[in-house]
Parts: structure tokens; C-alpha cells; sequence
């Protein structure tokens, strides 16, 4: 026990008449983006083909892969003979030094087929899932391949050992065709980071008065993990006294938890649900001999997990705002991009959302969000692009991870996590195994998975642990004089921060992103466990 | 002083734990005096009588880096630049610079007895509060949850845009809530807060706001008394037991603002339920069913029969079958009831089917008439087929008490004794 003579750290003595002053939150500038949104109802097609999205996605990443290409590889001469660009796969010329711009796509061998699954008549609802999409006994059965709308070309060659790669990102590769008819890879080229917008480019500019006071902060959270039973909820509600302020004395500023009233906005990044909602379905169909009945069954659903979320938001929506995007095991579509979970799932909170849009108006921005995942837009100025975890977690299938040079493993897979991350920015593509092997809405004139900008924070939810870094662009060379250096320090490169958000429920970890400096902090909720 | 009182009752008498925001709920204080007064109180019962009060702490500050349990997500979470590189490094730049780069803070809940342990852990502590003060060492922490629900469930009416000053909360000019469909009286939004944990009392928040709409009504002037007096009962259960006792007719009204068969007059009773999203209606209609369970022993008694009757009308709807004179003990209150449009004419009925029953022990009992095919040689030898009502014994679970029967009741018997097999839409439109 405390013995009151200590230091009593503000709390640990007998009350006090002094008035407590109210303490105001840091507002925050939010304009959500609809890049993600689709069409309601009828507007809604499901006929397309998938095809067009790889075409799309090729039309418009290729001269930039292109470029970057020529940039490097344009005049050079490797053994006495010179490279040459050749414009389709298929025109690769055996012997010849060249190099080609295509997709990528992956043969492996565990990889869900939808033709194998119609020859077995296997018509299952989804695939069941799998850890790795390879073969770690049988890497011969690997197959990276490159294709365009000409045809396909098989890449081989050591340097594809050393390089990442999925199906869907666009590529150039230089080589030769050997005698097999292969592409021998020498040398791979990205798009590289996409340009970066400024800060505040997507919406008003500062007004000093409400931002130049001090740095907000930014809180992502994913993977709250609510069951509805009493056994995951004490870090949530240490989580909520947190957001509300009642932890610490929010007065003092510079004390380390960051008083959370500098925190403008909540980032929900998915699977905020643990238990499945509805009950296993043959459990119940075997108890039944009464007529089935459409609707809400109470029997077959389990609303416990929602209702809490609703309560644990409508809880901490009268003081922040909360941008809440669906998750893998959220009640929304499951195929990409989700659109948010509809307000009808959150009788308390959704007083806080925005009116439901009239007819076709796209939905405006509430103060409490249900977005899409993926989901983009600007938060104080900021380009955020993040998802709920699906488009790491399926590249993730793509590449065995050797457990190399003795690190340990798990220091290595996370940082696999954010190298697939980076490679993402770099491919310019943010769900590059859309439509292949992660479920996606058939686009048909436009895919929206193409990073057209760079985003200032590019998160991931729902990973294993916490991991951040930041990343640079290639500074592209100003031949002519007068380029703007407005800024102090002159970056026009881009920069991305990176954040690999850990689940809530495993690690009870909150990421708070400053609003100024884009540097990271975590906060942890626990209970003290006796050893 | 009314803090000291109050600890005394809940904690001491009541042995149920009280964390800071339910006393800061309960009191109307500030959260940060709330912690100061479970502190004093804590430490003055403590005094008189060691060991009569536990407590629980929260600390908040920075843990030492090479932590024991939970290793990940502290130390290593580098903060580098990863250049430039102008493809995928295949070795990453190493990571072991800048380890402390990212700050992490914990907040952790401490037992009283683990107290001196957890504040080792920490190389530095900004602050250390009294969460909750609870007679005896808690075995499960959880239950602290249920504390806070109850609190949140207790004091539901209060609007936390408007308390949430008095409590401590961070203020925000900018909150944007609607108003629009939801009845005026806000605090609505909060009562789920309080949703008990039991998910057989868990079931679907909008019974909340319907509940609200129909006890404070008669139940009004009681329900807070209630409340504060033994804040342990959880209201909903309270409101809901006194709007059955005191107003079963206001009940009646209630279920026939879903079940429009009712008589129209009572039906203003209860507008506001229906005049939230529609979405809801559907679920709201079985939590009304749900929440007054057998308030009067008669209007079970009446329901169960009128479900068990319409049941066996149904059936011979099915069977094609004119309903028989049997029973048709609502008869009476067809006057009363308007036609609705979707009434069909009387189609023409094959022949008729009669059905008894006994209910015993959950199972339905009895002999009914079905259309047996037999076929004869006839004298000239022919083969015959007939059709012959023939009868048979029957035994069939009972079905369940379903909340349709409540809706439907009254109504449907007389009409469709008139009419035998119905339209089909007739059977969808007019309950």
C-alpha cells in the first residue's frame, strides 16, 4: 500500500477544492476521400470481366515503370552490346540484351484455383484459407512470369531470388531469352513511389489560429477484437478512459503519455469484431424442425460483439471523432474494396454519423466515419492510404520467408511486413493481388488500387506486432535551373511514413502519428499479470 | 460528507467494487477528484480497520525496455530511413540504431498487492491514480467492467455532451451529432452503455430506446427512486417490470403499433418507437415480446391460445381445407376490426378436413382428417381411385412460443374462418 507521504503524483491524496479547468480537444481537418466507395444497389455490377483491371492497371503504370527504365538502363552497354527496349513481351528476341515492361503474375503452387475448383466441382463459398501459397519443399513449382496483352514470358535467373515480387505489380525487366525460351533476369525496375501531393493540398490550408497551436496527434488502432464476452474489455476500457481523458492529468503537456487531448482522430483500421456473428449454421439446422424462418433469428445471432463496439464508440464519440473502416472479420462484403459497416449495426453511434445520402449524393463526412477498406483521404493535411491488413497478409502467401543470417524469426517476418509495405509504394499499387487471389469488386474503367499519389501514412492493420519506418523517394533530377526549394530542407522526394499496426486485442497497443513531425509513439494498456 | 457515504454503502455494505468513473458518475464529480476521494477513503478505513478496503491502481508512465512478458512492440521498432534504394533492399538497413526511437508508454492496471512489483517495471511513472476501491482482492479484474457498465446503465439518462464537463471528459467544440429522426430526448443514445454482459439480457440494443419511449411514461416518477435506492437492479429490468405492471394496457398499445390489427385507438400510444429507423422496427418487434414476458397471467393464457389456434388455421390453410366451425372463439371481434384491403374473396374448397387436439407436456396430440387415395377393383373391374377423408393420429412437438403469436392474435381467427384459404397476400398484409 501507498504510503501517503510519497509522492502522490497528483491523485494519491485526500481531495481537493480546486476547480478542475475543462480541457478542450485539438480539432481535426478531415476530408475523406470516395476512391474506395461504390455504387448502391442496381448501380452495382458484378458481370465484368477481370481482365480489364490488370489492363487498366498496366495502361497506366507502364510508361512510369517505363520511364524509370529508360532513365537507367537507356545507352547502356552491357558485354559490347547494347540494350534495346523492347516495346511486348513477345517480342523478345532470343540471345538478344533487352528489356520489357509487363505484370507480373505467380504460378504457385498452392495457389487457389478457380478452374481446379470447377473441375473438382468444388463450389465452395471461399477458399479455404492458407497460410503460404508456396511450396517450401518444391521451389521449382514457383513460376514468376511476365505478361501483357501479347502474352506471357517465363522469368528466371538468380537475381529473382533477391528481389520480391506478386502477381499484379508492374514491372520492367532486362535480359535475355535463353535457349529455353526463358527471360533470363538481370535487372528489375519499379515505378517507384508515386508523386507525392503537399501537405494540405487536398483541402484548405492552414489557418494558424486553429493548427499552428502545437502538434495533434493522429491515434490508429486495429483489431480491437471485441467478443462481446467480459474477458477482452479491460484494455478497451483502459483504451476509452484514455481517449476521454481520464487518465493522467490531462493538464500537463509534456508528461509521456501524451495527453490525449492533442489526439484529433481515432482510426479504426478493421477486424474490430473477434467472434464470428452469426452461430455455426449446421449447429443450428440440425436443432430445427420448426418451420425456417427469415430474418433475424436471436438463435443463429450473436449480437453481442457489435452492440459493445457500438457502445465502446458511442462511449468516445462525444469527444473524438472516429474514422472506422472494416476488417476481414467485420460485418461488411468481404470482397475488396469493403464498403463500411452500415449504420444500422450502430444504433447509439450513428447519431454521431452523417445524414444518409439522398439519392446519389455520395456520402459526406460524419463525425463518426464508416469508410471503406481500403480507405484514403486527408487528415490534417495528410495523405492517408491504409487497409485493414488483407493486401500484406496475401503478398505475405506469395514469398517464403527465409528465417535468414540467424535474426530471429520474428523480427524477420515483421520486417517482411513492411518491405512488402514499401514494396506496395513502390509498385504503386496497393492491393497488387486484387482481383488474383484476394476477392475484389470487378472494375471496369478504372482501378483504384493504383497509388496515383503517394500517400504521407501508409498504413497496414491487424499485423502481428507493431512496426514503423519511413521511406524515401527517388529525388528526381532537376536538369533545369529554377525548381521551386520552398521548402526549408528542400525534400521533394517523397516520404512515406510506414505504420504496421498490431492487433489491439493481442498487444493492447494504440499508435499516435504526430501531426507535425509524422513521428510515432505507442501507448499499451494492460493488466499488471503477477509472474 | 455524501462521497464517504456512498463508498460506505456500495463497498463496505454491498461489497461491490466502485472504480472512479462510477463514482464520478454517481456523484457528479470530477474524475480526478473521484480518484482523490476513493484514495482518502482507502486510506482512512484502511486505518481504522486494516485490510477492510482493496484497491486497484492505474500507472502510467514508461516501462524499462528489456521487459520480460511482453516482448514485442516495445524495443525494436526502429525508426530508419530506408533511402532511397531504388528497389526493394533485400537486406534491410540495420535495425538495432535507433531502438528507442519510438516512445512507448504503458497504462497498466495494478492490483493493490502488486503494486511495489509493477512500479519496478517502470523507469519512469507520470502518474499513479486509484481506479477502483472493492472489498477484497479481485480474482478477476473483469468484474471492474461490469462495475463501469452498471454505471454507465444507472446513470444513462445523462447526456455525455452535457456531463461530460463535470466529469472530466476532453471537450470537443466540434462534435456533430444528429438529431433529426432520434427522438429529442438524447440521453437515449446512451443506455446501451450500459448492456449487461449476459448476452441472454444482451440481445439487441433498440429495445432500449422502445423501452425508454414506453416506461418513463407511467413508470416515470418511480423509476429514478428505484434506481438510486438499489442501484444494483439494472433499470432496464426495473422500467420494464413497472410500465407491465402498472400499464398493461399501455403494453396492449405497444405491440399494436406493430401489430396494426389492434384496435387504432390505442395505437398513438407509442409513435416515437416506430418513427425510429425503420430498420429496427423488425427487432424492436420481437424485444417488445421479449420484455414483458407473461405480465398478466391472462393475457398468456389468452395469447397461447390464440397462437395454438392460429396455428391449426394455418395448417389447414395449407391443407387446402375450409376451416371448420370448431373454434372460432374470437368471432366477436371482427366488428371491431376494419377490413383491410388485402382481403381475398373465399375460393372454393374441396372438402373438409377436420382436426382435434390436445396439448400435453409440450406435445400436440390428436386426430385429424386427411384425404387418403384408396384404390378398388369395382364390381365390373374397373380400378377406382377415390379420394376419402379418412382419420389419423398425430403427434407432433409443440412449436415453440414464437413472439409472431403475440402480434397476430386477435385478428386473424375471425377473418379467416370467414374465408378459408386466403389470398396470399392477404396472409402477409394484414398482421
Amino acid at each position: 500500500m501507498m504510503a501517503p507521504d510519497t509522492q502522490n503524483y497528483g491523485f494519491l491524496c485526500p481531495p481537493s477544492e480546486q476547480e478542475e479547468e475543462p480541457v478542450y480537444r485539438t480539432p481535426s481537418h478531415y476530408s475523406p476521400r470516395l476512391t474506395y466507395h461504390l455504387p448502391a444497389g442496381a448501380a452495382r455490377h458484378y458481370q465484368q470481366q477481370y481482365g480489364d483491371m490488370y489492363f487498366l492497371r498496366l495502361a497506366k503504370l507502364k510508361p512510369s515503370v517505363e520511364q524509370v527504365a529508360k532513365d537507367a538502363w537507356e545507352g547502356l552497354v552491357i558485354a559490347g552490346e547494347n540494350v534495346r527496349r523492347v516495346d511486348r513481351v513477345l517480342d523478345v528476341r532470343q540471345g538478344e540484351l533487352c528489356w520489357v515492361a509487363g505484370t507480373v503474375y505467380m504460378e504457385l503452387p498452392m495457389k487457389p484455383n478457380i478452374l481446379e475448383d470447377l473441375t473438382k466441382e468444388n463450389f465452395t463459398s471461399a477458399p479455404p484459407p492458407r497460410r503460404t501459397y508456396t511450396d517450401p519443399s518444391n521451389p521449382e513449382a514457383t513460376q514468376i512470369m511476365m505478361e501483357d496483352e501479347s502474352g506471357r514470358l517465363r522469368l528466371t535467373g538468380n537475381f529473382l531470388r533477391s528481389t520480391q515480387l506478386a502477381t499484379g505489380a508492374i514491372v520492367a525487366a532486362l535480359g535475355t531469352e535463353d535457349a529455353n525460351g526463358d527471360f533470363e533476369v538481370i535487372d528489375i525496375k519499379l515505378p517507384d513511389l508515386a508523386p507525392q501531393p503537399r501537405r494540405w493540398e487536398g483541402k484548405a490550408p492552414e489557418n494558424g489560429a486553429e493548427t499552428g497551436n502545437g502538434n495533434g496527434k493522429i491515434a490508429f488502432v486495429s483489431g480491437l477484437g471485441i467478443t462481446g464476452t467480459s474477458s477482452d474489455t479491460l484494455a478497451l476500457e483502459l483504451l476509452t478512459d484514455y481517449l476521454l481523458g481520464y487518465t493522467g492529468r490531462s493538464g500537463k503537456a509534456d508528461s509521456p503519455p501524451t495527453s490525449a487531448s492533442k489526439i484529433t482522430r481515432l482510426i479504426i483500421a478493421g477486424n474490430s469484431l473477434g467472434a464470428s456473428i452469426t452461430a455455426d449454421v449446421t449447429a443450428t439446422s440440425a436443432t430445427k424442425a420448426q418451420p425456417k424462418k427469415y430474418g433475424y433469428d436471436a438463435s443463429a445471432y450473436n449480437a453481442s460483439p457489435i452492440t459493445q463496439l457500438d457502445s465502446f464508440l458511442a462511449e468516445i464519440l462525444p469527444s473524438i471523432p472516429v474514422t472506422l473502416m472494416p476488417g476481414e472479420k467485420d460485418p461488411a462484403n468481404f470482397s475488396l474494396p469493403q464498403q463500411g459497416i452500415h449504420r444500422a449495426m450502430f444504433p447509439q453511434s450513428r447519431a454521431y454519423s452523417a445524414p444518409p445520402p439522398r439519392g446519389d449524393d455520395k456520402p459526406g463526412a460524419g463525425w463518426f466515419d464508416s469508410v471503406t477498406n481500403p480507405w484514403d483521404g486527408d487528415v490534417e493535411g495528410w495523405r492517408l492510404w491504409g487497409c485493414s491488413g488483407q493486401n500484406v497478409d496475401d503478398i505475405l502467401r506469395y514469398i517464403t520467408i527465409e528465417s535468414s543470417e540467424g535474426s530471429p524469426a520474428s523480427s524477420t517476418r515483421s520486417d517482411a511486413r513492411i518491405r512488402v509495405m514499401e514494396a506496395m509504394l513502390r509498385w504503386r499499387c496497393g492491393v497488387p493481388t486484387a482481383p488474383d487471389t484476394i476477392w475484389s469488386y470487378p472494375y471496369q474503367s478504372d482501378d483504384p488500387y493504383i497509388l496515383e499519389s503517394c500517400p504521407h501514412i501508409f498504413f497496414a492493420g491487424n499485423q502481428p506486432e507493431f512496426k514503423t519506418a519511413t521511406i524515401e523517394g527517388h529525388v528526381p533530377l532537376r536538369l533545369d535551373g529554377d525548381t521551386d526549394m520552398t521548402d526549408a530542407d528542400g525534400s521533394d522526394a517523397p516520404r512515406v511514413r510506414i505504420l504496421a499496426l498490431p492487433k489491439f486485442n493481442e498487444t493492447g497497443q494504440l499508435v499516435l502519428v504526430d501531426t507535425e513531425t509524422l513521428e510515432v509513439e505507442v501507448i499499451r494498456f494492460e493488466v499488471f499479470q503477477q509472474k | 460528507m455524501d462521497s464517504k457515504l456512498f463508498l460506505a454503502e456500495n463497498v463496505l455494505n454491498e461489497h461491490r467494487p466502485v472504480t472512479y468513473r462510477s463514482l464520478s458518475r454517481a456523484l457528479k464529480v470530477h474524475a480526478n477528484r473521484a480518484k482523490q476521494i476513493l484514495f482518502e477513503f482507502h486510506r482512512n478505513e484502511n486505518a481504522k480497520k486494516p485490510a477492510t478496503v482493496h484497491a486497484t491502481y492505474v500507472i502510467s508512465g514508461i516501462q524499462k525496455t528489456p521487459e520480460p512478458a511482453p516482448a514485442n512492440g516495445n524495443g525494436s521498432d526502429e525508426d530508419k530511413m530506408m533511402g532511397s534504394s531504388p528497389y526493394l533492399p533485400s537486406s534491410m538497413p540495420d535495425q538495432d540504431e535507433a531502438s528507442d526511437a519510438v516512445v512507448t508508454t504503458s497504462i497498466v492496471l495494478v492490483r493493490e498487492e502488486d503494486l511495489e512489483d509493477a512500479k519496478a517495471t517502470f523507469q519512469s511513472i507520470s502518474a499513479i491514480h486509484v481506479y477502483s476501491l472493492e472489498p477484497s482482492t479481485l480474482p478477476d479484474l473483469n468484474v471492474l467492467i461490469d462495475a463501469n457498465r452498471e454505471s454507465a446503465r444507472t446513470h444513462a439518462q445523462d447526456d455525455p455532451l452535457e456531463c461530460g464537463k463535470q466529469w472530466g471528459m476532453i471537450q470537443n467544440r466540434n462534435v456533430k451529432r444528429r438529431t433529426g429522426p432520434r427522438p429529442p430526448p438524447a440521453p437515449v443514445a446512451k443506455p446501451p452503455v450500459a448492456k449487461p454482459k449476459s448476452s441472454a439480457e444482451s440481445t439487441v440494443p433498440a429495445k432500449r430506446p422502445l423501452q425508454k419511449e414506453a416506461a418513463p411514461v407511467k413508470a416515470e416518477a418511480s423509476k429514478p427512486d428505484e434506481a438510486k435506492s438499489q442501484p444494483s437492479a439494472p433499470v432496464p429490468q426495473a422500467s420494464s417490470k413497472a410500465s407491465g405492471k402498472a400499464a398493461p394496457s399501455k403494453k396492449g398499445s405497444l405491440f399494436s403499433s406493430f401489430a396494426k390489427a389492434k384496435p387504432k385507438t390505442k395505437a398513438p400510444a407509442a409513435p416515437e418507437p416506430a418513427a425510429q429507423d425503420v430498420v429496427l422496427d423488425d427487432a424492436s418487434e420481437e424485444e417488445a415480446e421479449e420484455l414483458f414476458p407473461e405480465s398478466t397471467e391472462k393475457a398468456a393464457a389468452a395469447n397461447r391460445e390464440s397462437r395454438k389456434e392460429r396455428e391449426e388455421r394455418l395448417k389447414k390453410m395449407m391443407d387446402d381445407d375450409e376451416a371448420d366451425d370448431e373454434e372460432m372463439p374470437d368471432a366477436d371481434e371482427e366488428p371491431q376490426r376494419e377490413l383491410t384491403p388485402v382481403e381475398a374473396p373465399p375460393p372454393i374448397k374441396p372438402a373438409e378436413l377436420k382436426e382435434e387436439v390436445t396439448v400435453q407436456g409440450g406435445r400436440r396430440r390428436g386426430k385429424r382428417q386427411v384425404m387418403k387415395k384408396t384404390t378398388v377393383k369395382d364390381e365390373e373391374g374397373f380400378l377406382v381411385t377415390r379420394e376419402e377423408p379418412t382419420w389419423e393420429t398425430f403427434s407432433e412437438d409443440e412449436p415453440a412460443p414464437k413472439k409472431p403469436a403475440v402480434n397476430v392474435p386477435k385478428s386473424k381467427p375471425g377473418k379467416a374462418q370467414g374465408q378459408g384459404q386466403g389470398n396470399i397476400m392477404s396472409f402477409f398484409g394484414k398482421k
